[in-house]
Formats: structure tokens, C-alpha cells, sequence
């Protein structure tokens, strides 16, 4: 038998509050994070040799044929999420940056935004590249390296260009005697009847992170409109905007264009039967070839859409990947990134022999097409690959990435409304209202939100 | 809730708790008694008051400092004190109510399917004597031990059109892709409630089913005697008796609704991003942190999260019953 008093019932109660708060506790104090230092950029390490390079899966390749090309620089190869849209990375940065340590020497962004964070004032990760590799720079095209120019300096390096041009079937066109559509009014009103006369086939995809690059974009519509440093226009019910709301009301009603995304799981069954889409050169063999496994000779590329009474298309630009180097590091660490970054970026051995995409770098561009051709995979590689070599001309400006993600937002508030058949004025609804409640919060001022 | 609704008449010598609480002084004479258990039980509680200043008090004082500066943003890169100017950031942030809304839209769901599963099932069991009673405990415990990332792929496959065994149920509903399932608007709480559901019974099982057991043989022989057959024995006798048990696991599970973060960040990531990133408050604080760089908002918000389900702690030691000393 034991005795109980009030003073051990009073502790035993405490101690009990303790129990059972404590996991709650650690929960929420953990989500705290860290303080509010910010880095300061000048303490920079050399670990003497080795580095350590950040990569999406798709670029896994490169690094091993760094490995492979320079077996005397030691390597670690970290493969991290590919999701475009996602944010862990910045995640990742924000923590390097509380602790001063951790970041990668080399990176290869998964989400061209992050270009945005990655080299703004907050995080400082990504060396000015104009300076340390200016031969390589030089061989860049203005417009292809303009995504890298950042407060005036080079602060990324592309490693290949991604201007949309228009994809088709052209044996499934042949055979029924379509015409192959030069504007966006030509290509809605083709896809409603492809669907009525072909039910199995399709027009397009809206559920990925990309698509607002690929028709908003084109549109020319005023999702990344940067005015300044501070301030951005954002209004996705400007005419301009308009017009492609409606061009995709029609689609999606007629459910021409499927709402599901090109990376999804599900879109490779779907995506078999693809009629015709606008797209990035690396649609081409990522994408139709490897991923959707689409027999060879059946898709070819011409220009981009033009819009009716344009004399010149109007494309937007999917990704064409972004290579950071950091600016932590000095002596033989910087050296051996600067030849790692060089080699990603214009050394045949990645680019001509393993790249999927468009070589940005000049120089290789032209062997890496005359090795595509060599594998003779496309219908008309003839009139594929000089719609790829001029495309980047066809990419609308004003449109630089930003500290909101855009195509991060229209997954997450635009597709559910799609995919659930709500339609398009919900998923435009709900998605400008969120760009700009996002852009605020990130500290933006947003003129003209409509 | 159920129990509050029980006729006590049943309710014999030892029901537990609150009246055992008034219980008298001790002799003056036992004071020497008293010093030396005082110390047994610093003793045994240091290498958890150790821990829980190492991971509860300490990053509580850091948030509560990190709360009260002033976060750098692209306009003005510096930081500083800031006063309370971060917890009007939280409170006026766009996404802030909706977090609520949406972690109560689940609660609201799952605590009641939640609590009749776990008092059912109990039952159930503590009714089935011998190797049946204990084999369909173990039974239910198993998806227990499917915690976390096991759990969420177990789900992925269930959820998945294409491939799930329950494909037929999907097509019924017009839903073709995981994204439609998880995404579409309204679904995910009710998927949140069946993960939640099926991680959780069997663990409050077997804690409710030790209440269960803990009911003596004397106050059932009674019951019967009366002429309580088994629902009359569940329903009047044994409920009321487990209440102390039923009211901790109601609140933990609401606590834990509260901190939801690891479900929904990662249903979001397998249906390609169409969740939103802010789903629940938790995730709200994940952001100011990560996405905004805005640490003292994070902080703050950790804060608010930290009141309620440290009232909620409160309301479970002091009302429950459970922690009230008995006198046998």
C-alpha cells in the first residue's frame, strides 16, 4: 500500500505536463529554424582538391563524364530532386547559409527560378562567372545566357536552350490530311477536331510546372513582368492574357488537351498517342523517345505558333537547365569547379555525345545536331532541327525568373481546378489570385494585379 | 462525446482520478518520508529534464528571440529587433486561416471515425477471451508499426488509379491519375483521415485495451450478477471506467492533428506538386522559413502552434484524469 500526499500528486501532475508536452514541444521548436545571419561571402574555404557537385538525375551523366574526362579532380556526386517547381532546395541554401557551411561547389538548378534566390542578396551563393570564366561565357549567344544575367553579372551558365517549338505527329497528320497549324488560333481550333474525329488522341498537356512557360509565356502575359528590383506587374486578365484563357477554355472543354502533367506517371500512356503539342527541343528525345517511348519517324518539329496578324512566333522557354558555382570557395576548390563548370558547359563529351537537350553553348551546337541527326529518330530531321536552331529568336523577353516559382503555383492551385473538372476559369482564378498573394508575401510590390 | 453521456450509478470503489485528488494530508510524522521520495523523483526525472532542456527549452527560448527580430527581405537585406512585428506578419498572412481551416476540416473527419474505432475495436478485443483477443490485438497493432514513409507507400499504391487493388472504387468516382484522387478539392482530408486512421488505431488499441484490463474481475462479476449482459457491461461499466484512457487518446490525437506536416508535404511531392505547399500550419511555418527566408515568422508561428498544443497538454494532465495519484 502507498501513501499519496499533495505535494507528490502536484509533482506528479507537473511531471505529467511535462511528458506529455514534450513531443509537442520538440515538434514546434523544431520548425523554428534558425536565426536571421545572413553569410558573409568573403569567408571562403579550399578543402585543397575535392569537390562535391549537386545534380538533378537527368545530369547525372555529366558529372560521370567529368568523372570519367578528369580522373584526377576528386569528386562526390549528389543527386537531388528533379521536380521542377519544388522548393527544397531552398530549404537546403537557407540552412547552408545559418550555418556557413554545406553548400555544394557546383550546382545544377532543377527549376531555372531558382536562379532568383539562388544569387539574390539574401542567400549570395552564385559566383559571378562573367569573371572567373569569361572565355567560356563569350560563347553564348546574348539571348541564351540572358536568364544568367543578374545585376549585371553572369551569375549561371546554361546548359542548353529550351525555346518552345511546335511539335506534331506527322504520319497521324499525313494520314488524315490535317494541315499543320503556323498560329495559336489555327492550332485550338485543330485540336477540338482531331479530339471529335480521333477521341483517343491528343493536343497538349496543362498539369505540369512548365505549361504556364509553354502557353502563358507565348502569350506573352504578365506573370514575371519585372520592373524592378522590389516591384513586378502581375495581372493574368490583360488582353494578351485573355487570349490564351480562351484559346484554353476551348481545349480543355473539348478535353483535347490532357490535364495531366508531361512528367506525371500516368501522361507515358497518354502521351503515345500525342497528336501534336508546342514543347522544348529536349521534348524531342527525353520526352518522345525515352520517356514516352514514341516509335521513331512519327514527331517532327516546325516554328513555333504565331498569333493571328503576327508576323513573328510567340514562344515561352522550358527550362534549358542553369549550372551554379559557388562563391564560398577559393584556391584549388575554385579551380577544379571552374573545370567542372567549363566541361558541363561546352565540352563535346557531355554535350554532343550525352546531353538530350540543344547545346546554349554556341560552338558545340552544330555537332550536337549532326549527331542527332545520325540517329535519324525524328520524321523530318531536316525541318526538326532548323525550327531548334532558330527558336530561341521566338522567345517572348521580359519575362526573368522570380523569387515565386510560376510554374510551382499553377501545379498547385490551377491543376487540381483542371483536374477536377472545374475548368479553366476556376484554375485562372485561383491561380492569379495566389501569384499574387505569393509575389507579396515574398516581399514584392505588385503593380496592376488586376 | 459518448462517455460523458454514461450512467456513473455503476462506477465502484476504485474509479480513478479526480475525487482521489482531494485526498488528505499526510501524517506530520512523514516528513522525513517525503524528503527522501521528493529526491527519488529528481532523481529519476534528470536525464529527461536534461533532454528536455536540450530540445524543448532551449530552441523555445531561441525561437521566442529569433520571433522578436526582424527578417531581412530583397527590399532591405538587414535585419534587426523587431518586436512583434512577426507574429503580425503570421496573423496577417493569407494562407494563415486556411491552414486552420483545413487542419480542422480533418479533425473534424477523423477524430470522431478515430475515437469509435479505437473504443470498438477495444472493446471488441477485451470481449474476445484467450488466443483470439490477444491474436486480433496483434492484428490490429500491425499497420502500427507501418509508420511514416511505409505508411505514406503503402498509401501511394492504394491512391494510385493505375495500379491500386481498390482501382474499381477510383473508376467509380471518375478519378482516372493519382493527382485527380489526391489533388481534386475536398479529397484530402478524407484521404488524410484514412492514413491517419489506419497509423494510429492499433497503437490507442493496445493502450486503451491496458484500461481494459485494468478494470478487476470483482466490478464485472458484479455487473454480470446484476444482470449486465455484454453490451450493458461495455456500454454502463467498462466506457466509463476507461474514460481517463479514451479522453488522452482524443486529445493526443488532436494534438498530433495540429502538427500534421510529414502526409500532406509528401502527398503533394507524389501527385507532382498539386497540393498546395501550405496545407497546414506546420507547413505554413516550413515556409516562412525556407521559402521566404522569414525566420522570425517562422519562429512566431512555431510559437502559436506551441501555445495551442501546450494548452492542449494541459487540458489532458488536468482533465483526463489519467495523471491523478489514486489511493488504493
Amino acid at each position: 500500500m502507498k501513501t499519496s500526499t499533495q505535494h507528490m500528486a502536484r509533482w506528479v501532475r507537473a511531471a505529467g505536463v511535462v511528458a506529455v508536452s514534450a513531443s509537442m514541444i520538440a515538434l514546434a521548436a523544431c520548425s523554428s529554424g534558425g536565426g536571421t545571419g545572413t553569410t558573409d561571402a568573403s569567408t571562403q574555404t579550399d578543402s585543397g582538391g575535392k569537390i562535391t557537385v549537386w545534380v538533378d538525375p537527368p545530369r547525372v551523366p555529366a558529372a560521370e563524364a567529368f568523372k570519367k574526362a578528369h580522373p584526377e579532380i576528386p569528386i562526390a556526386i549528389n543527386q537531388i530532386d528533379g521536380t521542377v517547381g519544388n522548393d527544397q532546395l531552398k530549404q537546403q541554401f537557407a540552412q547552408f547559409n545559418q550555418a556557413g557551411k554545406g553548400w555544394p561547389d557546383a550546382i545544377f538548378f532543377p527549376t531555372n527560378d531558382s536562379i532568383a534566390w539562388a544569387a539574390g542578396p539574401q542567400i549570395h551563393y552564385t559566383a559571378d562567372l562573367g569573371k572567373l570564366l569569361p572565355d567560356v561565357v563569350k560563347g553564348y549567344a546574348t539571348n541564351s545566357i540572358e536568364p544568367c544575367n543578374i545585376d549585371g553579372k553572369i551569375q549561371c551558365l546554361r546548359n542548353d536552350i529550351a525555346p518552345d517549338v511546335f511539335w506534331y505527329n506527322k504520319p497521324f497528320f499525313e494520314k488524315n490530311h490535317y494541315a499543320v497549324p503556323t498560329t495559336w488560333e489555327d492550332y485550338a481550333d485543330l485540336a477540338v477536331r482531331i479530339k471529335k474525329e480521333h477521341p483517343e488522341m491528343t493536343s497538349g498537356f496543362l498539369g505540369d510546372a512548365y505549361a504556364p512557360d509553354r502557353y502563358l509565356w507565348a502569350a506573352n502575359c504578365a506573370t514575371n513582368d519585372k520592373i524592378n528590383d522590389t516591384t513586378v506587374h502581375i495581372n493574368i486578365n490583360e488582353p494578351d492574357c485573355l487570349r490564351m484563357k480562351t484559346l484554353l477554355t476551348k481545349v480543355v472543354d473539348a478535353k483535347a488537351v490532357s490535364t495531366l502533367g508531361i512528367f506525371d506517371a500516368d501522361a507515358a500512356a497518354v502521351g503515345k498517342n500525342i497528336a501534336m503539342t508546342p514543347g522544348a527541343p529536349w521534348y524531342g528525345d527525353y520526352l518522345f523517345k525515352q520517356t514516352w517511348k514514341i516509335p521513331a519517324a512519327t514527331m517532327t518539329a516546325t516554328p513555333a505558333l504565331a498569333w493571328k496578324g503576327d508576323s513573328k512566333p510567340s514562344a515561352g522557354d522550358e527550362g534549358g537547365g542553369l549550372w551554379g558555382v559557388s562563391s564560398h570557395i577559393k584556391g584549388k576548390e575554385l579551380e577544379n569547379t571552374l573545370t567542372f563548370a567549363t566541361f558541363v558547359a561546352s565540352d563535346p563529351a557531355w554535350q554532343v555525345e550525352l546531353s538530350t537537350g540543344l547545346p546554349a553553348y554556341g560552338p558545340v551546337q552544330d555537332a550536337w545536331i549532326a549527331k542527332q541527326k545520325q540517329v535519324d529518330y525524328f520524321a523530318d530531321p531536316d525541318a526538326t532541327f532548323s525550327a531548334m536552331k532558330g527558336a530561341i529568336e521566338n522567345v517572348l523577353p521580359d519575362h526573368p525568373y522570380m523569387l515565386y516559382i510560376t510554374g510551382g503555383i499553377w501545379t498547385q492551385e490551377a491543376v487540381p481546378a483542371l483536374v477536377s473538372g472545374q475548368g479553366v476559369d476556376a484554375a485562372w482564378a485561383a491561380f492569379g489570385k495566389e501569384l499574387t498573394a505569393k509575389a507579396t508575401s515574398l516581399g514584392y510590390t505588385v503593380k496592376d494585379s488586376q | 462525446m459518448s462517455t460523458e453521456m454514461t450512467t456513473r450509478s455503476v462506477v465502484l470503489a476504485d474509479a480513478p482520478a479526480r475525487t482521489a485528488r482531494r485526498s488528505k494530508r499526510p501524517p506530520h510524522g512523514h516528513s522525513h518520508l517525503l524528503r527522501r521520495e521528493s529526491r527519488g523523483a529528481w532523481l529519476l526525472l534528470s536525464p529527461y529534464m536534461i533532454v528536455l532542456v536540450i530540445v524543448g527549452l532551449i530552441p523555445i527560448g531561441y525561437a521566442v528571440v529569433t520571433s522578436m527580430m526582424r527578417a531581412p527581405t530583397p527590399v532591405d537585406p538587414t535585419s534587426g529587433f523587431g518586436g512583434f512585428s512577426s507574429f503580425v506578419t503570421v496573423f496577417t498572412d493569407y494562407r494563415f486561416i486556411q491552414t486552420f481551416l483545413n487542419i480542422f476540416a480533418v479533425l473534424i473527419i477523423w477524430i470522431p471515425i478515430m475515437m469509435i474505432g479505437i473504443v470498438g475495436m477495444s472493446l471488441l478485443v477485451h470481449a474476445s477471451p484467450g488466443r483470439f483477443g490477444s491474436t486480433m490485438r496483434f492484428l490490429y497493432y500491425i499497420p502500427a508499426a507501418l509508420a511514416g514513409i511505409a505508411n505514406l507507400m503503402l498509401w501511394v499504391y492504394l491512391l494510385n488509379p493505375s495500379q491500386s487493388p481498390i482501382q474499381g472504387f477510383w473508376n467509380l468516382l471518375g478519378l482516372t491519375s493519382i493527382k485527380a484522387v489526391v489533388a481534386s478539392p475536398g479529397h484530402l482530408p478524407f484521404i488524410l483521415t484514412a492514413m491517419l486512421f489506419f497509423q494510429g488505431t492499433g497503437t490507442w488499441i493496445v493502450i486503451v485495451n491496458g484500461g481494459l484490463n485494468g478494470i478487476s474481475d470483482e466490478v464485472l462479476e458484479a455487473a454480470r450478477l446484476d444482470g449486465a449482459g455484454a453490451w450493458k457491461l461495455a456500454w454502463h461499466v467498462k466506457i466509463p471506467l476507461i474514460r481517463p484512457w479514451v479522453g488522452y487518446a482524443a486529445l493526443m490525437n488532436v494534438a498530433y492533428g495540429f502538427q500534421l506536416f510529414l502526409e500532406p508535404q509528401l502527398l503533394d511531392q507524389v501527385s507532382s506538386n498539386a497540393v498546395a505547399d501550405q496545407w497546414a500550419p506546420n507547413q505554413l511555418a516550413y515556409a516562412f522559413a525556407f521559402s521566404n527566408f522569414n525566420f522570425p515568422a517562422a519562429a512566431a508561428l512555431s510559437l502559436v502552434l506551441l501555445v495551442i498544443t501546450l494548452a492542449i497538454g494541459m487540458v489532458i494532465v488536468f482533465r483526463s484524469g489519467l495523471f491523478g495519484d489514486e489511493e488504493h
